[in-house]
């Protein structure tokens, strides 16, 4: 007899009617998370195109077109688990970097990637200090430093779009590293099988899951985004934490950033538009919440994943861009549905 | 903490001194480079248009007796960074009749069409409150040009309208809502309230227009429509409208990569950003021009995943491993994001046998050209398009007469003649 079934018996005490099993189906689909979904639209695509959903030019297709928002979601992450909601200065921060990144190709390409890749960090140190010394918040803040950056861009290069090569000027030296530049984004590795971009995005992840399971940061962070007083009372320094998360963040951006600019071969302010609610939409699909300290970087890759192969198995039916965008969000819906309801079902939220 | 903060602002500050430093430095070639490249190129449009070249005295030529301006001769002196003509003549098109119900006929059909393409063919008698030209010069007029949005486009489209409104000493100012319809309402009323001589309004959405152009002519303003297409409802409240002619362009685009493809085989679409004129023209143009002339070539697929490389990237190895060998043709919307995401997808798969066309000119489209990626683009001059607006709101005060409806002068760049539109206006 259990211990519920034993306090049923006893005289005068009513019955406990809620459920303390646990169901084994909300376990396994929480724990599966988007690769759940990753599953369902494998055999999809199995079904409508055969051999030509797992061809390897399909797979590379898939990988290459995800790897800057991927790329861009490692880093993410970080700040959705702090309970910091979302980095709304995303987009110039990837467009920052690159036009850095362009502008100093006159000084060689190493100077030229570090520098790209400073500027856009340092966008993460502000907003670090700004949101996790002095409590702003968040979304407001990245917003508006969203607006100031794209103001600084727009001033800086006369609302003009920078090109690598004209940048470069008659200099030999910087002519090459314009086109070092212009490479990175077409670097393939195995004969064309592997690009160079899928390889950054999957070291990035590899990175981001080092960084939240293996290191004190990772155990801090998860503390900061499930309860920010009580990590803030057992002596966890939360303004250290959250800096850090945004400058994780802001790095993988500028990384992204100088892939977006090296692929489409333009400095542009208007680079990364979007890629702040796209790359929302993959954390939360990947079973990340805005409440902070739920789900795991495995999750997000998994998110990330099932937002190429949904676009691409649509294409490939033939489903036209305004059908897309129905599908797309109730294929999110259906996610964010599965993903609260297991939660709940769980006791955890 | 005081520390961290002075070392992030001593970063930013050195960074954008870097970025003045670079851009001072990497500007200056560039200017030499084009003073260099306009001579030459120069001789030939001088050779080229006969009376251009006619005009007495080039430093003199704006001024005539009294110190009036001589609009011909500002015309036919004034150049664009391509080194092409900054005002160039407007071209007047001819109208077909209209179909009776073109909203019955098929979706390939062009006459489906025909009051987009045909903007203004029942825009009737101009409305009254249209004021009288002055008829006094476009010397020492104040005028305000709305634009829609920020964009390396509309710098290119500010730079000419101000190039030209300089020329022809008239004072402009250039607002940009930056894409927002409330706040270009609010810049029209602001607009009114300066009391300008004329306004200028590139206008964010075709069916709005109409309530921007009756407000700005209710004042008692001259109001110019420019680049964007507007229902036929707003033309008679324009004093002209002038712009490209994106319909006749894409047909001219559709009917190249026509006999490029031999007259057969299957094209897919990348379009503009959907409602909007361009949309139809670049989307419809073609396939109605295909229909009609080459009825064997079959639309295979027609997609809008924007302007973003990747997004566009992805579509097309979409298509390559979904249509195979029976892809042979690409037509895109945008010569620049679009046509490095298709040409990156293209050369991935290996079929350099897909032949891809695209509209617009810029700096990436020209080099795509160059490089023999893109087959064909077409030159639509973003600072010639101000200025030919700039040039009727000259020639409008001169109290000469206007074409209601003026299109910008065009051509088709290909590998053959691509170098001579260098340097590129953006």
């Amino acid at each position: 007899m259990t211990t519920k079934e034993q306090q049923a018996t006893a005289p005068g005490i009513k019955q406990d009617s809620r459920r303390t099993d646990i169901s084994k189906t909300s376990l396994f689909i929480n724990r599966a998370g988007a690769y759940f979904i990753v599953a369902i639209l494998l055999v999809i695509g199995l079904i409508i195109a055969q051999g030509r959903f797992v061809s390897i030019d399909n797979i590379r297709s898939i990988l290459n077109a995800v790897s800057l928002t991927g790329m861009a979601c490692a880093g993410l992450a970080f700040v959705v688990y702090s309970a910091n909601f979302n980095d709304m200065s995303l987009p110039m921060t990837m467009a920052l970097s690159g036009m850095m990144a362009v502008q100093l190709i006159p000084f060689g390409i190493v100077v030229s990637v570090v520098g790209g890749i400073a500027a856009g960090t340092l966008v993460g140190v502000v907003n670090g200090i700004l949101i996790g010394k002095f409590r702003a918040n968040p979304i407001i803040w990245t917003l508006a430093f969203n607006m100031v950056l794209s103001g600084i861009v727009r001033v800086a290069w006369g609302g003009s779009q920078i090109y690598p090569d004209t940048v470069a000027g008659d200099s030999e030296f910087a002519q090459q590293a314009a086109v070092q530049f212009n490479s990175f984004a077409r670097t393939y590795f195995f004969d064309g099988a592997l690009p160079l971009m899928v390889v950054v995005m999957i070291v990035l992840f590899v990175f981001a899951y080092f960084m939240m399971t293996r290191t004190r940061f990772g155990n801090k962070l998860k503390m900061v985004g499930s309860n920010y007083e009580a990590a803030r009372l057992s002596g966890v320094n939360c303004a250290k934490t959250v800096i850090l998360a945004y400058v994780l963040c802001s790095l993988c951006a500028a990384i992204a950033g100088i892939f977006y600019t090296s692929m489409t071969k333009i400095g542009a302010y208007s680079n990364g538009e979007g890629y702040d609610f796209d790359c929302l939409t993959a954390v939360l699909l990947g079973g990340m919440t805005l409440a902070g300290g739920k789900g795991n970087i495995v999750g997000v890759f998994g998110g990330v994943l099932v937002v190429g192969m949904l676009k691409n198995i649509m294409t490939l039916i033939g489903i036209s861009t305004f059908s897309q965008y129905l599908v797309t969000g109730v294929v999110f819906l259906i996610v964010v549905w599965i993903n609260t309801s297991s939660e709940r079902k769980l006791g955890r939220a | 903490m005081k520390k961290v903060l002075t070392i992030v602002a001593l970063v930013l500050v050195l960074m954008f001194a870097v970025v003045a430093c670079t851009s001072t430095g990497t500007e200056e070639p560039a200017a030499e480079e084009t003073a260099a490249a306009e001579e030459p190129a120069a001789e030939e449009t001088a050779a080229a248009e006969e009376p251009a070249a006619d005009t007495p005295a080039e430093e003199d030529a704006t001024n005539t007796e009294g110190g009036a301006i001589d609009i011909a001769a500002v015309i036919a002196s004034e150049k664009t960074t391509d080194n092409q003509q900054l005002m160039p003549d407007p071209i007047e098109k001819a109208f077909p009749d209209r179909p009776e119900d073109p909203s019955s006929l098929p979706e390939d059909d062009a006459g489906r069409y025909y009051d987009m393409e045909y903007v203004g063919w029942d825009a009737g008698e101009k409305d009254a409150g249209i004021p009288a030209s002055p008829g006094d010069g476009p010397q020492g007029k104040k005028v305000i040009s709305i634009v829609h949005g920020d964009h390396a486009w509309t710098t290119a489209y500010e730079k000419g309208m101000k190039q030209a409104c300089e020329a022809f000493g008239m004072e402009v100012e250039v607002w940009s809502p930056n894409w927002d319809q409330a706040l270009q309402d609010q810049l029209i009323d602001q607009a009114i309230n300066a009391q300008p001589d004329a306004i200028a309004l590139i206008p964010l959405s075709a069916e709005n227009a109409v309530q921007q152009f009756r407000k700005i002519t209710q004042a008692g303003i001259a109001a110019f429509g420019t680049n964007m297409l507007t229902t036929s409802d707003a033309m008679p409240y324009m004093a002209a409208w002038t712009g490209p002619d994106d319909w006749a362009q894409m047909r001219q685009l559709a009917d190249t990569l026509g006999e490029a493809m031999g007259g057969e085989g299957g094209i897919a679409y990348i379009t503009h950003d959907p409602g909007g004129s361009p949309y139809y023209a670049r989307t419809y143009g073609p396939i109605t021009e295909f229909a009609e002339k080459y009825p064997d070539i079959k639309t295979l697929d027609i997609q809008s995943p924007g302007f973003e490389a990747a997004e566009v990237k992805q579509v097309v190895s979409d298509w390559i491993t979904r249509f195979g060998d029976d892809l042979n043709a690409i037509f895109l919307a945008d010569d620049s994001a679009q046509a490095t995401g298709a040409v990156d997808a293209v050369k991935e798969a290996g079929r350099d046998d897909i032949m891809i066309v695209a509209a617009g000119n810029s700096k990436t489209g020209q080099d795509l050209v160059k490089a023999g990626d893109l087959l064909i683009i077409n030159y639509q001059s973003a600072e010639g398009d101000a200025g030919l607006c700039a040039r009727t709101m000259a020639e409008w005060f001169a109290g000469e007469e206007v074409l209601p409806v003026g299109y910008l002068a065009t051509d088709m760049i290909t590998s053959d003649n691509v170098e001579g539109f260098y340097p590129t206006q953006w």
